[in-house]
């Protein structure tokens, strides 16, 4: 280990270090933020609170149960419609993977360039057929778009065609297994790597949605937080006090993100049946 | 969305445009909607957008008040936010609220857009009990489609403690201003009178405003756009002065340095709306006593007090597609005009009120939160001056977002020693002139 402070590794050590404090400085920012007044906020360092008040600030948040109800509604939006989403991606990777049928591609690549639509272009058109549909307004009206994952089917059926081996599917076939049990017992377990990564990457994507949200949504109650949050901060501007409510919505919703990422991360297992058939 | 609006729209916009200028007389042809506004039996429903804090309380008091109309507030994000694009989505699906909060300022866009609901018959005795230049704000050719509800008088925001200290008085005229800014630049290294804010489109349109000459207005079925005008490029030079001079700080208003500024007294002063009193209060809570509000200061020659209103304000529009506009009508002028609404809003933070007459409201005589902050100052009566010194004849263009981006860049261009203000304001000038172009409108340009 003589050679272990090489002048490259150095250098390598710094940059990453740099970019450690580039991606947590605000992180830190804001969560000494929310222990601040609004006063305090504007006239002291950003990384130094002198008057901590975060007791009062959680209880001026929780204290009209708004927020909470926001945290819980963007729990059960990302919730809901990640697990609902995982689910249908699965399935279809699977049987465009598994199952040769007309149109497959063509199928395969319409999903494909679903991938390359953003979410918030469509939020307007689905706006639309929602209200003719009368669900605009309503909890379905957020959940329901957010079941639907392109990329989701897209990495379900590129995982399903590397890690589903053919001859383990007509092993059980020979054995009897019907085709749901052969996908539920067998194609879900194999999947799993894949299916953590789509419900993480949902859960994120749902979470973070503002447009769909704020076009179907015109009560307060039904909000996720993000756009909670958007709706105290465009009050500072006539009554200041909501700085410090919106600062610290902001760190409690930024932490409990990172808690609920941080806890699902341990399914992310390398894959099961690697090199398992044929060795 | 297409470079050019439909068909349908362009009509709109040339009849609003017909109308401003000439007068086309009555004629509404909308279908009278269900008048059973006073059957408490089978009461009506209405719908109310807004994103005013605490309207709810104005709301319920409209529903106790009146058993025939049942109003449901949503509360949804301000307009700029995202609030306007949702509102204009609802109108095309058939399904938007029968009121909604809109923006002076958006109104135009909102009309071209073919989202507001002709209100004339329901409306035309009611002009009397709002300011006029409020009033008119709703009005386009002799049509009512929007009830007024607030404004942003401008007045000069002042550390009156700092100012005595120095021997210094409220600037009456923009000539005072630039003495007075010269000596608090003597007095204290640190300290300024004021921040140009080149961030805000709103502040130094008002500016304009108070300067004299208007912006836009019709001619026939064209657009009249004379943002380079000479009294503008008089207001521009006045503050490229300043600039140069370096007698005021160049940092964005309502920035996290400004907040801090206006606590350490590093910025003396502030040419604000009325609302603003709360943003000092709120900020920089240390201060209070210290602060005082003087009108705006005035230009040397001007005829009588001139002043302007911060951005507009905003009203309570009446969205195409109500089955019930003359009970959505009846809300949105009770919620604007009656004391008890007024009175609630006001101390919610809502701007000021576009009522006429404000004996009636009780908070704007005394107000024990507001006035010690300001030593004890009647500061309502510096505003309400100015509310009556607005000009009438301002309107706005169905293009107000782009207006604001343009002005903001040419101007934050200019501060950075980019061309100068005048300059910023001509190329805003040409950017509204191609800009309603591309919407199929017809423009005429002029001094």
């Amino acid at each position: 280990m003589v050679n272990r402070w090489r002048p490259a590794t150095v250098v390598v050590m710094a940059l990453l270090l740099a970019a450690a404090v580039y991606f947590l400085l605000p992180v830190v920012w804001v969560l000494v933020a929310a222990t601040k007044s609004t006063a305090d906020l504007f006239g002291t360092f950003g990384l130094w609170s002198p008057h901590p008040q975060l007791g009062a600030n959680l209880g001026r948040l929780f204290g009209d149960g708004l927020f909470g109800r926001w945290i819980l509604n963007s729990f059960l939006y990302a919730g809901a419609g990640a697990l609902a989403a995982t689910v249908l991606s699965a399935g279809a990777g699977y049987a465009m993977a598994k199952f040769p049928f007309r149109g497959r591609e063509a199928l395969f690549n319409l999903v494909l360039a679903g991938v390359l639509v953003p979410s918030t272009v469509l939020a307007l058109p689905t706006y639309l057929i929602f209200s003719q549909a009368g669900l605009t307004g309503s909890f379905w009206s957020v959940l329901l778009p957010s079941v639907v994952s392109p990329f989701g089917v897209y990495l379900a059926r590129i995982h399903a065609n590397a890690a589903i081996p053919d001859a383990l599917l007509e092993s059980a076939r020979l054995d009897g297994a019907g085709e749901y049990r052969i996908f539920f017992s067998i194609g879900l377990k194999i999947m799993s790597p894949a299916l953590v990564t789509i419900f993480l990457f949902q859960f994120i994507g749902i979470w973070n949605n503002y447009f769909l949200p704020l076009v179907m949504l015109s009560d307060q109650n039904l909000y996720p937080v993000t756009l909670g949050l958007a709706l105290w901060n465009s009050q500072t501007f006539r009554n200041p006090a909501y700085f410090e409510l919106t600062v610290t919505g902001a760190a409690v919703s930024a932490l409990l993100l990172v808690i609920t990422m941080a806890s699902l991360q341990r399914f992310w297992r390398a894959g099961l049946t690697a090199g398992s058939v044929k060795g | 969305m297409g470079p050019k609006i439909p068909r349908a729209a362009r009509l709109v916009a040339a009849v609003v445009a017909m109308g401003l200028a000439a007068a086309c007389g009555g004629g509404s042809s909308a279908p009278a909607g269900t008048a059973a506004s006073g059957d408490p039996a089978q009461p009506v429903t209405l719908t109310f957008w807004s994103w005013v804090p605490d309207i709810q309380k104005a709301v319920d008091a409209f529903n106790t008040a009146h058993p025939g109309i049942k109003v449901k507030l949503e509360t949804i994000t301000p307009g700029p936010d995202g609030g306007y694009a949702k509102m204009l989505a609802a109108v095309k699906a058939g399904n938007a609220p029968d009121v909604a909060q809109v923006g002076y300022d958006s109104l135009p866009s909102f009309l071209v857009n073919g989202a507001l609901q002709d209100v004339t018959q329901y409306a035309k005795d009611d002009a009397a009990k709002f300011v006029d230049w409020q009033w008119q704000t709703g009005v386009f050719g002799d049509k009512v489609y929007a009830i007024p509800q607030a404004s942003g008088p401008m007045g000069f925001y002042y550390r009156k403690d700092l100012f005595t200290k120095w021997g210094l008085e409220a600037p009456k005229t923009w000539d005072d201003f630039a003495a007075a800014a010269a000596t608090i630049r003597k007095k204290d290294k640190s300290a300024y009178i004021s921040t140009f804010a080149a961030n805000q489109a709103p502040w130094m349109i008002s500016l304009a405003q108070q300067a004299g000459q208007q912006w836009f207005r019709t001619e026939g079925d064209a657009w009249k756009v004379t943002i380079d005008n000479p009294d503008t490029r008089k207001m521009a030079a006045y503050w490229q002065k300043m600039l140069d001079d370096k007698l005021v700080k160049t940092e964005a208003d309502m920035s996290n340095a400004w907040y801090k500024d206006l606590q350490t007294g590093s910025i003396v002063g502030w040419i604000g709306g009325s609302w603003g009193d709360a943003i000092i209060r709120g900020n920089a809570p240390g201060t209070s006593g210290k602060w005082a509000v003087a009108p705006m200061p005035q230009w040397a020659g001007a005829a009588q007090f001139t002043s302007a209103s911060w951005g507009g304000g905003s009203a309570s529009a009446i969205l195409k597609g109500t089955k019930n506009p003359g009970p959505a009508t009846d809300f949105a002028v009770w919620l604007n005009s009656a004391p008890e609404s007024v009175n609630t809003l006001l101390s919610a933070g809502y701007g000021w009120p576009s009522v006429k007459d404000t004996s009636q409201i009780t908070n704007l005589q005394k107000d024990d939160t507001v006035f010690p902050f300001y030593g004890g100052q009647n500061i309502w009566e510096v505003f309400k001056q100015a509310d009556a010194a607005v000009a009438t004849d301002w309107r706005w263009p169905p293009v107000s977002d782009a207006l604001y981006s343009s002005l903001t860049d040419n101007a934050k261009a200019a501060v950075q020693g980019d061309g100068t203000l005048t300059d910023a304001f001509a190329k805003t000038q040409q950017a509204m002139v191609d800009q309603l172009k591309a919407k199929g409108l017809n423009v005429v340009t002029g001094g």
